[in-house]
């Protein structure tokens, strides 16, 4: 379980990646922050952040929407890839992600209710409640599947997965007739996007994401463990139960965070994973890292499309990443059940 | 415990039918007029009995009456009853030709795939007759179901659950689709779009009875006389072919029934969630009986389930309307988790 026992190719891979990711994401960000109604010139982008000018038309620009919004991305696309990434680790389950168990759904009902009928807009509170709605889905998902003929297996996960997902969709839409005013604006929110975010909702949902990213960290010498069994876990010394519970903690953690910046933004936590196991093996203390980084430029790049695919019209960054999740769901069906 | 069946063994027509069956359907029948009653008289402005009955069969009371009930209520009620046993036919094809419990065509991707076939006419295509709708919606339902098929089937001849989650993950990708050409259409025409998308009879006129059940009176009578080799198949697939039922076609025409059925359905009324899973549960549940009368069962409970949603939503939070799919939906789930629950081994699910 030491760096040593890591295969050769895999410890060369462990020199270049940093830098190479590290190179991707610094493009993806600034091309992001480029694009838009109004093209800004890559150097123009660079001279904003590092040195920026009072009054100018372009610098405005740069830092009051287009740098929240790709630190929105940046946020949502790390969070959710290492929320799935631990998801699969630890249930050995494939097809594990927060939007299919329920979780991202959970979070925005609870959400959409709170803000509703208790007008609770405040953007201090979202992450909590988010939190609250993403634990109680996961719980009710696990639940009938743990009761489900044979077990909690990936099939059963998924199929309550689906149906507590659906059932909440449909009270959501319940809630949004019976109130159209105050749902004006959650109606957006609800497909997935990252257009207007404000940088205190950024700011509130950071020390989440945060808390998550870490435990996550430490933990994932111990989720490789896991992800090769339960006898093998506890062979190697892993409390199991506590590590569940830590997992949880960290994945509900990261899912409120991303649902209160982006909603329901489904696919991400599939998709990406499963791109940095293709690269970098199995070892969750490679695939946590590198799914954040993955993610962060998925979700910079799913956005780059949303923005610019229809333009003028800017489609939802939800539907972008769910063009491309549908199919490699699919695939993961067909390859790995 | 022998049944009390009625029977006929030999001679052109033979049949076996359980006395309980046909006493539940009459009762369905029952209940289907009855909510067609009280859906006449329910809206902001209520009707008594007779003075529905006077409507329909007499003199009206007065104008306000007469346009209410024949220009309003009567045709979305029979839409409402048409299109939710429509789909519970389909779902209860579907059941049997894949022996999967879970079987649904919105849960399959059939109705998302018709969905959006109808939302692209109407966004790209406004001025187009809504006769061309069904047409628009059969076209693109199924060819998701062949994608289905083609993805599921290919390497484990008959995996039922891999059919599902594929549907599943089609869905998706499919339900992604027709937002983003929501966001890309004109934003009346897009209104317009989503409000058919809720899954609502609201809209529904004489135009969509017609050619609902034109559409029903063409594709109903195959379905029964399929009956047979679908019983066939229900038995297993070696079952049925020591029966003597090409299974390859049998199977193909079947599936292309269920497919027409619920895209007719969907075309008149939106994806209408979970009917098609439902219904032929309930059905199963009041009564045993051989496949043709357990499909005539299912789709009485499917007209039934659809006209009493409808009512429910119209009367619920009045004067808001609540599309008759949510009330589908909120209703459909914990059956569906049921399912999923009652379901006794891996190889079944």
């Amino acid at each position: 379980m030491n760096a040593a026992a890591l295969p050769e190719a895999r410890a060369g891979a462990r020199v270049g990646w940093p830098v190479v990711l590290l190179a991707v994401l610094a493009l993806a960000f600034l091309a992001h922050i480029s694009v838009g109604a109004k093209t800004v010139p890559l150097f123009t982008v660079v001279e904003a952040l590092v040195d920026p000018v009072d009054g100018e038309f372009d610098h405005i620009i740069i830092w009051s929407l287009r740098l929240p919004r790709a630190v929105a991305a940046v946020m949502v696309g790390a969070g959710l890839a290492v929320a799935g990434a631990l998801m699969q680790g630890v249930t050995r389950n494939p097809l594990a992600e927060p939007g299919l168990l329920g979780l991202l759904y959970g979070a925005s009902f609870a959400v959409v209710v709170t803000v509703g009928f208790f007008g609770l807009a405040a953007p201090s509170w979202i992450p909590l409640i988010a939190a609250v709605g993403a634990l109680a889905a996961a719980a009710l998902v696990w639940l009938i599947a743990a009761h489900a003929g044979g077990g909690s297996t990936p099939i059963t996960l998924i199929l309550s997965g689906a149906a507590v997902t659906a059932l909440l969709a449909a009270l959501v839409t319940l809630v949004n007739l019976l109130d159209e005013q105050t749902f004006e604006e959650l109606r957006v929110w609800l497909t997935g996007t990252l257009a207007g975010r404000g940088v205190e909702t950024l700011l509130w949902a950071a020390p989440w994401m945060l808390a998550g990213l870490v435990v996550a960290l430490g933990a994932a010498r111990q989720v490789t463990a896991l992800s090769m069994g339960d006898e093998t876990a506890v062979g190697l010394g892993v409390d199991v139960a506590r590590l569940r519970l830590l997992i949880l903690f960290a994945v509900v953690a990261l899912t409120a965070g991303a649902v209160a910046i982006a909603g329901p933004m489904g696919f991400v936590g599939l998709v990406v994973p499963h791109m940095a196991r293709m690269i970098f093996g199995h070892d969750y203390r490679l695939i946590v890292p590198t799914s954040a980084f993955c993610g962060a430029i998925f979700l910079l790049v799913a956005d780059i499309v949303a923005r610019m695919a229809l333009a003028p019209i800017e489609i939802s960054t939800g539907i972008v990443t769910a063009l491309v999740g549908g199919p490699v769901f699919v695939w993961l069906v067909r390859t790995r059940l | 415990m022998t049944e009390a069946v009625w029977e006929r063994r030999e001679g052109a027509v033979t049949f076996r039918l359980p006395k309980r069956a046909a006493a539940v359907f009459a009762l369905m029948i029952a209940g289907l007029t009855a909510v067609l009653v009280v859906s006449l008289m329910t809206g902001t402005y209520p009707l008594d009995v007779s003075g529905v009955l006077s409507t329909l069969f007499a003199e009206a009371p007065n104008g306000t009456a007469e346009t209410v009930v024949w220009e309003f209520r009567f045709p979305r009620t029979i839409v409402a009853l048409l299109a939710g046993a429509l789909l519970a036919l389909s779902g209860a094809t579907l059941q049997n030709v894949t022996r999967n419990p879970l079987a649904d065509p919105s849960l399959v991707g059939v109705s998302q795939g018709a969905s959006l076939a109808v939302v692209s006419l109407i966004v790209a295509f406004p001025g187009v007759h809504p006769a061309w709708r069904p047409i628009a919606a059969f076209s693109g339902a199924l060819v998701i179901a062949a994608i289905i098929q083609l993805i599921a089937m290919r390497r484990t001849g008959g995996a039922t659950m891999r059919f599902i989650l594929t549907g599943i993950g089609l869905a998706a990708f499919i339900a992604a689709c027709t937002q983003g050409l929501l966001t890309y259409g004109d934003i009346d025409r897009a209104q317009s779009a989503l409000g058919w998308l809720a899954g609502s009879v609201h809209a529904a006129t004489w135009t969509e009875v017609g050619w609902l059940s034109a559409c029903t009176a063409l594709v109903v009578p195959f379905l029964f006389w399929a009956s047979r080799p679908m019983a066939a198949i229900r038995m297993g697939n070696d079952a049925a072919i020591s029966l003597g039922v090409k299974l390859r076609a049998t199977r193909i025409a079947l599936i292309t029934l269920s497919v027409a059925l619920a895209a007719f359905a969907v075309a008149a009324v939106g994806p209408l969630a979970f009917v098609g899973l439902i219904a032929p549960h309930i059905a199963r549940r009041l009564a045993r009986s051989g496949v043709g009368m357990h499909l005539a069962l299912s789709a009485a409970s499917g007209g039934l389930l659809v006209g009493l949603a409808d009512l429910l939503g119209r009367a619920a939070f009045a004067p808001i309307q609540i599309p008759a799919g949510i009330v589908t939906a909120i209703l459909g789930v914990p059956v569906f988790i049921w399912l999923i629950l009652r379901t006794q081994s891996r190889q079944q699910l």
